[in-house]
């Protein structure tokens, strides 16, 4: 929701999302989805290689994606416990 | 258009039927490595020194400075489990690798001013009207070229 304010003031956006569903519902205009639990949506804690690796992911999906709602999978996995 | 599903202008469901919203798009312009970059969490992230957002619902915002320590940030929000942020807040606000990707030239440069705000919830009328708007401006006064979130 925030998203679309900063995107209707004339500024690009991304959103990292551990549920797209979630963020495609509110009319996200871009987002990538790393599998994730919310809380994490940047990568593990302490990871420092998976978070670097999906804030890359992210901002270049955000120079390719041409479309409203174009989303990607980001092939990141990191689970609670 | 739409076909007449309704004789009753107006007529809508009884029961909640949510809808997605038109689409809003602004273009890319620049290269990576020559924008200003922002970003902003609904992950309730703020400084140690400000006040901490109401966990049962927060439509206020909270600027937290590019240069702050990740040790000086924590997180205040009911809504999901918070232990991944309290091990690295890294985790929702990658404050320490957006330095080094500022660092290494891959993007041009970080803005001053990240945002920090508790989604999840709430009044989505202020969350539209007055939060959302907020954020946008203060980005819009740092002149960020693009905007990351996490949410959701």
């Amino acid at each position: 929701m925030a998203q679309r304010e900063i995107e209707k003031a004339g500024i690009p956006t991304i959103i990292i999302a551990a549920l797209p569903p979630v963020v495609k519902q509110q009319g996200s205009p871009r987002y990538v989805a790393p599998r994730v639990p919310m809380g994490a949506n940047a990568g593990a804690p302490n990871d420092k290689a998976m978070q670097t690796a999906i804030l890359k992911d992210t901002l270049n999906c955000l120079m390719e994606f041409d479309h409203f709602g174009q989303n990607k999978p980001l092939p990141y996995e990191y689970k609670h416990n | 258009m739409q076909s007449q599903l309704t004789t009753v202008p107006g007529m809508r469901s009884e029961v909640f039927a949510p809808t997605t919203p038109p689409p809003v798009w602004t273009p890319v312009t620049k290269p990576l490595r020559e924008s200003r970059v922002a970003f902003a969490t609904a992950g309730g992230i703020h400084l140690k020194s400000q006040v901490p957002f109401n966990p049962a619902g927060d439509f206020s915002i909270r600027e937290i400075p590019s240069d702050t320590p990740s040790s000086e940030l924590m997180v205040t929000h009911g809504g999901y489990d918070n232990s991944d942020v309290n091990k690295d807040v890294n985790a929702m606000l990658p404050i320490d690798r957006l330095r080094e990707l500022a660092a290494e030239g891959y993007i041009g440069s970080l803005a001053p001013v990240l945002v920090g705000f508790m989604g999840g919830g709430g009044n989505v009328e202020k969350f539209r009207n007055e939060t959302g708007p907020s954020i946008a401006r203060i980005f819009k006064n740092e002149e960020v070229d693009l905007v990351v979130l996490t949410a959701g």
